[in-house]
């Protein structure tokens, strides 16, 4: 017998049990006290229905972290998007292709409360963005204030992220063999013709993955609205800049008893969400796949 | 008119706009880096200027007051020990469902593609209750003591697991069918075989769900902050951010700058380093 078959069990087994144990049967657990009001373990558990959810789309506050979670999702993903898709035309044969597509990635590694700290610097109201503006006789503007900080938020979102996903799709890119380009060239394609009836349509079933893959990671939005509203203050981000997993945060963290269900329920809508978006994605980018004969 | 929109315009202007960024994102990296050796007050005033003198105890700064030092240590044992862990639980089980005929094996690794979708959202509830049930349950009963850091170590692992178990699997699909065989005629057991035969030939594909894993544990925040928020418990974004958030009072831009490097400047190290192959490893783990 093989050893992958004689050892399939023991192998697998620990992470089996640390992925069940740790993330599955916990989240069963939040599906479960999203139903209840309690305040963790210690107080009361309190059988509520539906009734947290109800509140929940009753709840200015976080109607605001839904709709801004929303639009983070479709704003910031049709910008990323666009941006991949135009960089894809021309990183086929520009001159430092790789230098350009290493560089673009580095925001990847990059810890966003760092980056969060150093642009929030330079957007402060006194800050060198505004020296600048105003030098050259324009307004400074409240980057960071409550009406301006989420179109930043999700500027920096985009500038992040882009890089990703010029990578995944480069990469598919790469597989496509250059007589075919040399071809379409032949027949006078312009590059923007070579990108749109070549190169994406070779490259959908990446992009199919990649767009799921953005959903699925901006409704997780987190890190970078703590980044860009901490501004130098230890308050709580300001309501027009708070996404689904702020909110969330701030109610488990929050100052007096944590309103645990509520929490919860964020999280399991965020579950719903998620599952509902996944299938819309997949639909919308769905075709029938192009294949090189 | 076609000819120069999609032929000149489009693919220049694009072009124009790429190395703008490229010079954004190397420019970004390189003010942070001299910001960190200006006086606070030379931060504020010549933000563009070169320092006068470096001031490299703005490290050594930024190391006490801020208790970067712990948080440096937390970092760098949170992130390698959970790195070593995931790997070390996932490759094994990423190698039996990438080789196995057993009919569990396919629906195994959906299960494990399911975590990938699971939002962090709908398990932070449980999170906070597991930490604080945790350290009462050990504290009262078991040990005396806990620290939260671990609490924190466990759940990374566990959130991490389900990707590397993915992408492993993957991986390890794409190994040759010989390689067994050697370890076949050697006779030896299936964990010697497995850590003598298979993982030198896996390596490039360890090596890089590892480094994926070190990059991602590094700037964990929102556990971070959720499990081991106090001073001598957090990591180094915790730390800075709780450094960010005190300016208002302390006004010592240099240490926070300094902080800044000492947060970025060892991953883009460990990018320059291996860089393609961190780029190849999150794109073709996931395109599969």
């Amino acid at each position: 017998m093989k050893t992958y078959e004689r050892a399939f069990w023991p192998f697998l087994l620990p992470a089996l049990l640390v992925y069940t144990l740790l993330f599955v049967a916990p989240s069963l657990f939040g599906i479960w006290v999203s139903f209840t009001r309690w305040s963790g373990p210690g107080s009361e558990m309190a059988w509520r229905g539906l009734d947290n959810y109800v509140a929940l789309l009753h709840n200015e506050v976080f109607a605001t972290a839904f709709t801004n979670t929303f639009v983070m999702a479709i704003v910031g993903g049709a910008l990323i998007f666009g941006f991949t898709f135009l960089s894809m035309v021309v990183l086929r044969q520009l001159k430092g292709r790789a230098f350009i597509r290493a560089v673009v990635f580095l925001p990847m590694v990059i810890s966003i409360i760092a980056i969060g700290a150093a642009v929030g610097f330079l957007l402060n109201p006194e800050g060198a963005v505004n020296t600048v503006l105003e030098w050259s006789g324009l307004d400074p503007q409240p980057w960071l204030g409550p009406e301006m900080v989420f179109r930043c938020i999700v500027g920096g979102l985009v500038w992040s992220s882009t890089g990703f996903y010029v990578a995944l799709m480069m990469s598919a890119a790469d597989a496509i063999p250059a007589h075919v380009y040399e071809d379409a060239q032949l027949i006078g394609a312009t590059k923007w013709e070579q990108f749109r009836h070549i190169t994406l349509p070779l490259t959908w079933d990446v992009f199919a993955v990649s767009a799921v893959l953005w959903v699925v990671g901006s409704l997780k939005i987190f890190d970078i609205v703590l980044a860009f509203t901490t501004a130098g203050t230890a308050a709580a981000p300001p309501i027009p800049a708070r996404t689904i997993a702020v909110q969330q945060f701030i109610v488990v963290k929050g100052a007096g008893l944590p309103d645990l269900g509520s929490a919860a329920a964020m999280g399991v809508m965020t579950l719903l969400v998620t599952a509902v978006l996944i299938v819309l994605t997949r639909r919308i980018t769905r075709r029938d796949r192009v294949e090189l004969s | 008119m076609r000819r120069l929109i999609g032929d000149i315009l489009l693919p220049r202007a694009t072009a124009v706009a790429l190395w703008a960024w490229v010079a954004f994102n190397l420019a970004l990296i390189a003010w942070v880096g001299i910001q960190s050796l200006k006086e606070s007050g030379e931060v504020w005033l010549n933000p563009f200027a070169l320092p006068e003198t470096p001031r490299w105890d703005n490290f050594s700064s930024a190391w006490q007051a801020a208790e970067f030092s712990a948080a440096a240590m937390n970092s760098v044992v949170l992130t390698l020990f959970g790195s070593v862990l995931i790997v070390a639980v996932s490759a094994p089980a990423a190698y039996v469902l990438a080789r196995s005929s057993r009919r569990v094996a396919g629906p195994a690794v959906n299960y494990f593609a399911i975590g990938l979708s699971i939002p962090i959202q709908t398990i932070l509830v449980p999170i906070v209750v597991i930490k604080l049930s945790v350290y009462t349950f050990m504290e009262d009963w078991v040990t005396g003591w806990w620290d939260n850091r671990i609490t924190l170590l466990v759940f990374q692992v566990a959130l991490s697991v389900p990707f590397a178990v993915f992408v492993l699997t993957g991986y390890m699909r794409s190994l040759p069918h010989e390689i067994e065989e050697a370890a076949e005629i050697d006779g030896a057991g299936p964990l010697r075989a497995f850590v003598q035969v298979i993982m030198p030939v896996a390596r490039p594909g360890l090596t890089t769900v590892f480094v994926l894993n070190v990059m991602g544990l590094w700037n964990e925040t929102l556990l971070a902050l959720l499990i081991a928020p106090l001073p001598e418990e957090r990591n180094l974004p915790a730390a800075l951010l709780g450094l960010y958030s005190s300016m208002q009072y302390s006004s010592d831009w240099g240490g926070m700058f300094a902080g800044i490097v000492i947060l970025v400047y060892p991953m883009i190290v460990l990018y320059i380093w291996l860089g393609r192959r961190i780029v190849d490893g999150m794109t073709a783990g996931i395109s599969r």
